[in-house]
Formats: C-alpha cells, structure tokens, sequence
C-alpha cells in the first residue's frame, strides 16, 4: 500500500510538473461549452423572452369582445401579451412584416350569439414564419373559451336577460335593471366558486407550460445540458493520457525497473488504475465548480453528482486499463485511442443530442459511458437518483477491471 | 521481519557464494538465450561479462533482476533461492540499459521515488539521495529537471538509482552504452569503488578495455553459454602466447580452410574462417610468410592483414572467433 500511495503521488508530481496536456484537455471542453452557450442562447439579459405580439381584430365590438381585450390587459398578461387591436388587413400586414406572432378575429354578433347561447368561433390565425410562440397564443385562447363558454352556460338565464336588455339602443339601456339580475348570478358565482377555481387553476397550468415553451432553454440550461456532454468527452481524453504510462513505462523500461524492486505487479497495477480514477473524478469535479461558477450551470444534487463522476471515471480507468493492455506501443494508442474516444462521443451524445439521432445510434449509445454519464446528470438535475447510469457504469467498469488486471500482470514480465 | 531476516542471511554469508547461478536455461521460442549457464561470485568482485550482441548478457541479468520467468535452473543469492522471497530485491540493484527514470522530475525527486519503492527508511533516504548524489558529481543539478542534463549525467544518475538502497549485489547492463570518454571513466571509476566497498558487481558490455580496467573477473560469454572466465592474467594464459592475424580479402571461406589445412604441425591454428575473413593464432610470426605464400599460389586474393599481440580481444577472438563488433 505505502508503494502504490508513492507511485500516486510520483504520477501526480509528474503531471503537475508537465501540464501542458492536461491543461488542453481542461481548456477545451470549457471554450466549446462556452461558445455552444454563446451561439444558442438569447441574448437578451434576463434570459427571457420579449411579450408575444398579438393582433386583436374585434369585429364584434361588444360586452365578450371587450372580456377578451380586459383579460389581455391584466398585469400577468401583459408581461406576456402585447396586443394590438387593428382589422384583419392591417393584422395580416403585420405578421408578414414578423411584428406580430398571431392574430385574433373576434367575429361580428360574438357577443349577441354567446348570450343566445349558440355556437361561435373564435379565430386564431398564427404567423407560419414562427415556430411556437403563435401555438402560446392558441393555447391562451383555447382558455379563455374554455372559460367563457363554462361562464356563459352556468349564468345562462342571466345571460339571457341582458341579451333581452341589449335590443334596444346602448343610451336607452336599462341599468338599473341589472341589479336584480347581478342579484342572482352572484348566488350562482357563490355555488360555482368549486368549479370556477379549477379553471382559474387551469389557465394557471396553461401558463406555466407557456413559461415553459417561452424560455426555449436559458444559457444557463444551455451550459447545464452541453458542459456534461463536453466533460465525459475530455474526460475520456484525460484519463488515456494519464492511463497511457502503462505502455510507455513499459516501452522505456521503467516498468521493468520497477519490478526489479519489491514492488508487486498487483501494487503497480492498482497504482495506476487508482491514479486514472483519481485523475479523472478531480477533472470532472474541476469542470463541474467551473461550470457553475462560469457559466452557472446547474448540476443538481452534489452528492448524487459526486458518486456519478465518480463511478464514471472509474469506468474510464477500467476501460483505457484493458485497452492499454492490447496495445503494444505509444503510437498504437494514440491512433486508436482518439478515434475510439470519438467514436464514443458521436454515439454518446457529447457532440449530438441523443434524441436527434437515428435509433440505430442511440441504441450503440447505451454502448459508450458518455450516455450513460449525460443522463445521468440530467436525472441528478432533474432532483433524481441515477440508478441505472451507477448500476451500468459501475457493473461494467467492475468487468473491465477484473478482465485488464490479469492481462496487465501478464504483459508486466516475459 | 525484514531486517531480521537479513541479518541471519549475513551471518552464513561468508560460507557461502554471494551469488550462485546453476545450469540456467532460457529459450525465447527457438532461441536457446542462456544454455546452462553457471556462475559464481564472491562480496566485492567486479565481475565483467563480455560478449557479442545475442550472447545472452541481458538475458541473464533479466532474469536476476525477476523481470524475466520461464527459465530453467536456480540461482541462489546470500544462501536462498533468490525468488523465493521478495524482500532479497531490497539487497540486489540494477542499472538496466534503458534511461529508466522520469525525465521530467528533477534528479532528487527521481531518486526519492526510486528509493522510495525499496524499504529504505524515510528519515534517511534524503540523506543517502544527496550522499549517491555527491558521488555520481550531481549535487550541484539536483533540483534541475533530468531532461536538461546530457547524456552522461543521465547515465551516472541511472547508476546513482541502482546504488540508492546500499544492494550487496549491482547488476549493471551496458552502463557505458553511447556516453563520453569523461562519463565513462566517471562511472567505471564508481564500479570499482563500488566493489571495493565490498558490493559484489556484475556489469555486462561491449567494450574490452573497460573490463580490462575494471573487474577483479572476467568472463566471455557466447550463445548463451561462459566460453572462459578467471582474472585478465589467465585468460590470455588461455591463447597461450600465440600473436592472432586477422586476414582480409576475396576468398571464400572453404577456399581459404583447404589452403592451409595442413600447417597445424607449424604452429599455425585456424580460428575461424568466414568469406572474406579469417583469423589465424601464430606462435612464430615467421611463419606468416609461408601461409601467405600459399594463399597467392590458391589465387586467393589478401588486400589487409593485422597482426596482434595476446591481450583480451585476441583471447575473445580466440574463443569466439568474432570480434566484439561483429
């Protein structure tokens, strides 16, 4: 053990003393998590979106017309809406410019036929230039009709007595009139509270789906999302480097000379896989505290997300610990080293998002730690615990290690 | 445990060999490497291994050093079977051929580390760095970078590495490969010293006169086997007084064999014949007219002839009939 600890703290002296590789390796992930956040955030401050551009065309002009426009005009609306009310041409007019998101035509009688009680439609033209934020519109007024139509058909008689009271001219209305009528429906709105509030509840729900939707993903989720992809990747680099003295000690014969001492094969062994795992959880660890403090980047649960890099990295020793076993020189681990981290990285989904690629790949992607390693961490920020990512890396990593300790005992002598 | 049991090992010592090497048999596939390969050597003698490339020197310092297996025979080292117990490495130092340290640490940080992998005291392993230090003439670039230094002094710090832990056996393989004259003499001088301290040494090489400068023994070695061994005296008893001549020319080897195939009776022996080259041992050097006079009448082409008076390399000529360079 006292042998394996000095073998440690020599690699460890050794890298600290030619880090130029390391560095890269560091630097790198860092700069491409950077300038990913950069290229796909908005670049507004807040990180959130400007008020969605609505055209309102009120044909209708009357009692409902004017609810839509009150609705639109509430403070939590307005952070979200900015509607302008203009005819139809001018609406039209304006989405082609790309001024407004989505238009709606409240029609003529909108008022009358829902105070009759008959059905009316509402229409919601959206701007085809824009991906979602005319779906947030539709899915307002989807709403809002939900409500007005539950509103209309349980204040049915009331309803029906103002339509009775708007037949004559506006100036000739009978306003003292609705009192009686006001009378009632309060009864009712008393009755209905239960079920109204569900509604209100709803739209609420609606909203937050909206908020959801609005911010596409904030830089902040951008770093959170790309930074991990990025880690495993360099991290996969990193550790090789480090795991690389297995052939170049052996090819120097510093491996030999090593062994003329009392040291156990076992003991170097360990001493080098314990050094890659060690090297590699500090890297992830170092990335993880500068994403965050860099580019915010949210990782969740830092226990969860220890023991995830942890076992990640512990894959990784495992896995360059039974490569460097085949291999027979430095130059044949540089070549296949790289394309093999590559190739790990392309299915893994460090430089593709999983979902984008054909089933096929996703499929070899449970093959390579970078899956593993990148759901993980985005169970752990989602607040949960990622079982199966542990259990495979963990289990795998176990099989990769018992596989490379005998192989590297036999390549240690002749 | 360990201090133990060496100081039992030190109290027999004497009674025995330092080291004793019987019947070792090596192949690698094909190859016969070593072909029961004996050997013995007493505390404090500087034993030179001499022999051409293939001969199976590193071979048998591999398999002393534990990184070779496979092999036939036992070796015994202060009176135990030298694999039987893995704390005898802390008695046995090697200087490998390669540049075995890391390039990048500074000379103290590389000895530390290596010294550190014995069971050398902590409290006093900085003390004995800055001691092999003073005396392989580093002190003074210990905290330089090894990558900085030339080739000599990479060298002497190999050898510092394998002096580090005080062994009771140095086995040196070729520690004088590609340094300058100053280097050289500096390590050969540390040798000596070395076994005059009364560490026994072996070191392997090329070179005749670094081991006719050197060891207290000599032995020649060729296809894995000792051809001869004893003090530099009595290996060049071994050619008797005999001058060697190397003759140079166009001839084929069978050619030249059937020209003087009966001049034994003349003091004439023929050491080897290859196309081109022979060696021949002349104990009266006015018979070497005659055997030339027989070449021209075959038409056997000489263009160079040399003659050398006894010393090691005409007894390596003799038993191996090759030149070290070959």
């Amino acid at each position: 053990m006292r042998r394996l600890l000095l073998i440690l703290k020599n690699d460890i002296l050794r890298h600290l003393k030619a880090p130029v590789a390391i560095l890269l390796y560091l630097i790198i992930p860092i700069a491409m998590t950077g300038l990913i956040g950069m290229i796909f955030t908005p670049s507004s401050k807040d990180n959130t979106l400007p008020p969605i551009q609505v055209v309102l065309v009120d044909k209708d002009k009357g009692l409902a017309s004017r609810l839509f426009l009150g609705a639109f005009d509430a403070d939590q609306m307005k952070k979200m809406f900015q509607v302008t009310v203009a005819d139809e041409a001018e609406g039209r007019r304006r989405m082609e410019k790309g001024k407004a998101s989505a238009m709606v035509v409240i029609p003529a009688r909108f008022t009358l036929d829902v105070l009759e009680i008959k059905p009316v439609v509402l229409e919601v033209v959206k701007n085809p230039a824009e991906q979602f934020l005319p779906d947030v519109v539709e899915e307002f007024m989807n709403t809002m009709a939900v409500m007005l139509s539950g509103a209309i058909q349980a204040f049915e008689p009331e309803a029906r007595g103002i339509r009775l009271m708007l037949d004559g001219p506006i100036d000739a209305f009978p306003w003292e009139s609705l009192g009686p009528e006001f009378g009632k429906a309060q009864k009712k709105v008393v009755a209905a509270e239960k079920y109204l509030n569900p509604l209100l509840i709803r739209l609420q729900e609606e909203k937050t789906k909206a908020v959801g939707a609005k911010a596409f993903m904030t830089r902040s989720d951008i770093f959170s999302a790309v930074l991990p992809g990025m880690a495993v990747m360099f991290l996969l680099f990193i550790v090789q480097t480090v795991m690389r003295d297995i052939i170049s000690e052996r090819e120097d014969g510093k491996l030999r000379r090593m062994l003329t001492t009392p040291l156990r094969p076992g003991e170097l062994i360990g001493a080098r896989i314990a050094g890659g795992w060690l090297m590699g959880f500090a890297i992830l660890l170092v990335m993880a505290v500068f994403g965050t403090l860099v580019f915010k980047a949210y990782w969740g649960s830092p226990g969860y997300f220890l023991l995830l890099a942890a076992v990640t990295a512990f894959w990784t020793a495992s896995f360059f610990a039974l490569m460097n076993a085949f291999l027979k020189n430095r130059n044949q681990a540089g070549a296949i080293s790289a394309p093999v981290i590559l190739a790990f990285s392309v299915f893994g989904g460090s430089m593709l998002s999983t979902e984008a690629m054909p089933k096929a790949f996703q499929a070899i992607g449970l093959a390579t730690p970078n899956r593993w390693f990148i759901d993980g961490a985005a169970l752990v920020r989602e607040g949960r615990f990622p079982a199966a990512a542990l259990l495979v890396l963990a289990a795998s990593g176990l099989i990769l290690l018992f596989l490379a300790v005998p192989l590297l005992r036999r390549r240690s002598t002749v | 445990m360990l201090p133990g049991r060496i100081l039992w090992y030190d109290a027999f010592t004497k009674e025995w060999n330092m080291l004793e090497i019987k019947n070792l048999t090596k192949s690698y596939g094909d190859l016969l490497a070593l072909d029961h390969f004996s050997l013995t050597l007493e505390k404090g003698e500087v034993l030179g291994l001499l022999g051409p490339n293939g001969a199976g020197k590193t071979t048998l310092i591999s398999i002393l050093a534990g990184t070779v297996r496979d092999f036939t025979g036992s070796v015994r080292f202060l009176g135990h079977d030298l694999f039987s117990d893995r704390n005898l490495k802390n008695r046995l130092g090697i200087v490998p051929q390669d540049m075995a340290f890391y390039e990048e640490l500074n000379a103290m940080d590389n000895l530390l580390f290596w010294g550190g992998l014995y069971d050398v005291p902590r409290d006093a392993l900085k003390k004995r760095a800055a001691e092999i230090l003073e005396r392989v003439e580093l002190s003074g670039r210990m905290k330089e970078p090894v990558k900085n230094f030339s080739g000599g002094m990479k060298r002497r710090l190999n050898t510092a590495i394998g002096l580090l832990h005080r062994p009771d056996l140095l086995l040196l393989d070729e520690p004088t490969v590609g340094i300058d004259v100053q280097a050289k003499v500096s390590i050969l001088d540390l040798i000596r010293k070395v076994g005059a301290e009364g560490t026994g040494v072996i070191f392997t090489t090329h070179q005749l006169a670094e081991v006719e400068n050197t060891c207290s023994r000599i032995a020649i070695m060729d296809c894995g086997r000792i051809l001869a061994q004893g003090t530099m005296e009595e290996l060049i008893r071994l050619v008797g007084e005999k001058d060697i001549v190397e003759i140079t020319g166009n001839f084929p080897a069978a050619s030249f064999t059937e020209a003087l195939q009966d001049l034994d009776g003349n003091g004439i022996e023929l050491l080897s014949a290859a196309d081109n080259l022979a060696t021949l041992a002349v104990a009266d050097t006015e018979q070497i007219p005659k055997t030339m006079d027989r070449l021209f009448r075959r038409k056997l082409a000489v263009t160079d002839l040399k003659i050398k008076t006894p010393s090691l390399e005409t007894v390596f000529l003799k038993l191996t009939g090759r030149s070290l360079r070959d």
